[in-house]
């Protein structure tokens, strides 16, 4: 469209849109006064991890080298397609990764039954790993615009948590009890962020909501908080691994009431969640849970695109397992999460897929 | 400049294992101006048929005179004209000498005057005439948008069949050609293909007295061209194939073998000459298959005017597993597909008829009664009941009608290809 001057570029994607738009309709980033994409690879700087999630509603972080060629085939893209073999390209929403530190790195996908990515990861970490922090926050697909609630969410619970002070005093209840606290300003953070979206559009009836889950993983520790069911794991090279969280979900209720596992699993009510993040929660208060990391391993955080297909700590560990078989036993989490994302596209890919992993070493 | 706009309507969602989009691409045109502004000169030439055969009745040489009239004096001041009079060959009516003159007060005088002095006699050397009226339009300098008018009222007689098809060689791209032919011992078939070659229109004006509007309301149309020449630039994936590219509305036009190559993926069709107008375009692909959750391009269509992209529409291949998304039919492609189907029975079923065998034609002709009644081309359905007694339009039985004026038969074959609009409904 050269002349047109209906079109404008959105400056996260590229693709085109109606200058009136509030948001691209590609990606889903917000285009109004829209910057510049940035032009430095999405690591978040590792010496001040609080400067990454400055700008909470900002486009997202575009991959480097993957800026303008089709990932089928090489090509050159055009209105978000391939000019060769017309595939189109993810758009930076559907499917991004982070490794804030070579330690610590998550990928976020779309999956392939949903047409939109509502998972949202926000990561910070220092190089050191004194600290770092994995956030996750699944949209709720019933509600229109949960894909911006659960990034605005999110990147808002990174920020307040990569940006805490730390721990004063010594021991590990001091750590709990800082954590603790933290936790819960990140999430009240993260709910306000969603809350804020539905503002945004207007206040519908159905707002945009979202579930959360935190870890921050720090020497010897690792402190979670969660509302809903996107899930913190704790797997050990050796020894059995641990779900670090509880699903807040009719799921749970039955176990609890004392149905199977197996078969609570299987029933439709499995998957509602009774607790969220947005503006129509009944209660966005986190549940906070920390354990201690006394050997090497990895803490997952994941949402339920991808513990549908491997629920079970045992299960999730062999996943990762097979992966690193594959590519060696020095993969990167970077490299583990890509595997993890795409071993449930594999599956069916029947939700959005976020996973993120910090890799624990023995002091 | 004329503002373009694309609309696409299509059902995105391919089942597994699937490869055909289909998409309707609708494109409007709006201050397209008038024919000859802006930079690009205009062009016309009236053809009359003055072979002997025009004498009888004498009604069809009066009226010829009385139409070529009205159709000159609709051509805008400044326009590069000439009148041509057909017969064993073609002989220049106005100006005298061979060459075109602008339309001016005096011109136009001269030329009305030059008209009322037309007789008849001789061939009918269709062949002959197409390359003459190549030849003056080549002579106009720059590269002016030419349009011409060629009435006629019988076939070709007196010229070898070779003539006709190397004439419209040299012609295509040339100039548009809108073909008229009065009474009822014309060939349909040649004007057809000549209208087709040349981007224009073809009717019946079965009537002589009927000419006169019919010239008007054809010059008119041609000097409410603006737009000199439009293309529809398609681009198509690597490893596609382009099963088709037609016109659909106002009628079907199908655009496939008038393609150029631009490149390995990209193709251009000629669309001629635009006014403030719009016209939907059927544009089939078959593209490699992807897995469920991927989504192609399968076609980009452009509107390109002057080398300049001026309009932009995007048909696209989405695969899935749910069976609910894929099974449905865009209601564009699919009262597009039945208008394609009702335009092909009445040509086929016609053709049949004329070879005598009367059960194909009843056959093809009660799927068009089927079509027609149930896309609401009410047009189409009065030509036909002209042609066939409609037993039951709902089940497609007709009987063929014994004794019907051929006339009426020629009408239905020229405007079979009419298509009805769809109902615009918001796209959910």
């Amino acid at each position: 469209m050269t002349e047109a001057p209906a079109a404008a570029a959105c400056p996260a994607c590229g693709a085109t849109h109606d200058p009136a738009d509030a948001f691209c309709e590609a990606c889903g980033s917000p285009i109004g006064g829209a910057v510049d994409p940035p032009a430095d690879p999405p690591t978040r700087s590792p010496a001040d991890p609080a400067d990454a999630t400055a700008d909470p509603t900002g486009p997202m972080p575009r991959p480097t080298g993957e800026a303008a060629a089709c990932r089928a085939c090489g090509g050159a893209l055009e209105d978000g397609y391939c000019t060769e073999c017309g595939v189109k390209a993810p758009s930076p929403r559907d499917h991004w990764s982070e490794e804030p530190a070579p330690w610590l790195a998550g990928v976020c996908d779309r999956g392939i039954a949903h047409p939109r990515n509502e998972d949202a990861m926000a990561l910070a970490a220092t190089a050191d790993a004194s600290r770092g922090v994995m956030v996750v926050c699944d949209g709720v697909t019933t509600a229109p615009d949960s894909d911006r609630a659960a990034l605005a969410a999110s990147r808002a619970a990174c920020q307040v948590l990569a940006a805490a002070p730390a721990v004063e005093g010594s021991g590990e209840a001091a750590a709990i009890r800082h954590w603790d606290g933290v936790l819960r300003q990140a999430a009240q953070a993260a709910n306000a962020e969603a809350v804020g979206a539905a503002h945004i559009l207007g206040d519908p009836p159905e707002p945009p909501s979202c579930t959360f889950v935190a870890a921050v993983v720090t020497p010897g520790l690792v402190h979670v908080g969660w509302c809903g069911d996107s899930r913190a794991y704790w797997l050990p090279d050796e020894g059995e691994g641990e779900q670090l969280t509880v699903d807040h979900s009719l799921g749970t209720e039955m176990v609890r009431s004392g149905m199977s596992q197996a078969d609570a699993e299987v029933d439709p009510r499995f998957h509602t969640i009774t607790r969220w993040l947005g503006a129509d929660s009944v209660d966005a208060t986190p549940e906070i849970a920390a354990r201690r990391l006394d050997t090497s391993g990895y803490v997952a955080v994941v949402s339920d695109g991808l513990w549908n297909y491997a629920s079970s700590p045992a299960a999730l560990r062999a996943a990762m397992d097979r992966a690193a078989e594959h590519v060696g036993s020095t993969a990167s989490p970077a490299t583990l999460a890509a595997h993890l994302v795409e071993f449930a596209n594999a599956q069916g890919g029947h939700d959005n897929i976020t996973a993120a992993l910090a890799r624990v070493s023995p002091h | 400049m004329a503002d373009f706009t694309a609309e696409v309507f299509q059902n995105e969602y391919l089942a597994q294992g699937t490869t055909d989009a289909h998409a309707v691409v609708s494109i409007s045109c709006a201050g397209a101006g008038t024919a000859g502004q802006g930079g690009t000169a205009a062009a016309e030439i009236v053809i009359v048929d003055t072979s002997g055969s025009m004498d009888m009745p004498v009604a069809k040489i009066n009226a010829a005179r009385r139409a070529a009239s009205v159709a000159v004096e609709e051509i805008l001041d400044g326009t590069w004209f000439a009148v041509l009079s057909g017969h064993s060959i073609a002989q220049m009516v106005y100006p005298p000498n061979p060459g075109m003159v602008r339309m001016s007060a005096g011109t136009r005088a001269d030329a009305l005057a030059a008209i009322g002095q037309l007789r008849s006699g001789g061939a009918t050397a269709i062949g002959a005439w197409v390359a003459a009226a190549t030849e003056l339009f080549g002579q106009v300098p720059g590269s002016p948008q030419c349009h011409a008018i060629l009435l006629t009222d019988g076939r070709i007689e007196g010229e070898a069949a070779s003539v006709l098809p190397n004439a419209l060689r040299k012609a295509r791209g040339k100039f548009q050609c809108d073909c008229r032919g009065i009474g009822a011992d014309w060939d349909v078939e040649e004007l057809r293909g000549i209208a087709d070659a040349l981007l224009g229109s073809v009717d019946i004006v079965a009537e002589p007295a009927d000419l006169e509007a019919d010239f008007a309301e054809m010059m008119r149309t041609a000097m409410s061209r603006g737009v000199a020449d439009a293309r529809l630039r398609v681009w198509a994936p690597q490893g596609s194939d382009v099963l088709f590219v037609r016109q659909v509305a106002p009628s079907v036009e199908d655009l496939t073998p008038k393609a150029t190559s631009i490149s390995p993926l990209i193709r251009e069709y000629p669309t001629g000459a635009w006014s403030d107008e719009s016209r939907d375009y059927h544009i089939a692909v078959r593209v490699p298959v992807a897995d469920p959750g991927q989504e192609r391009l399968a076609a980009r269509v452009e509107v390109v005017v002057n080398d300049q992209v001026l309009a932009k529409g995007l048909v696209r291949a989405l695969w899935s597993t749910d069976v609910e998304k894929t099974t449905r039919i865009d209601p564009a492609v699919a009262h597009y597909t039945g208008q394609a189907q009702l335009a092909a029975a009445i040509r086929d079923g016609l053709a049949a008829k004329a070879a005598g065998d009367e059960r194909t034609a009843t056959v093809l002709l009660g799927q068009a009664a089927k079509l027609a009644h149930e896309s609401g081309n009410e047009n189409t359905t009065r030509l036909l009941t002209k042609v066939v007694d409609v037993v039951d339009a709902d089940a497609g039985t007709v009987r063929l009608k014994r004794d019907v004026a051929k006339a009426d038969e020629m009408a239905l074959d020229t405007r079979s290809t009419k298509t009805t609009r769809i109902r615009r409904e918001p796209q959910p």
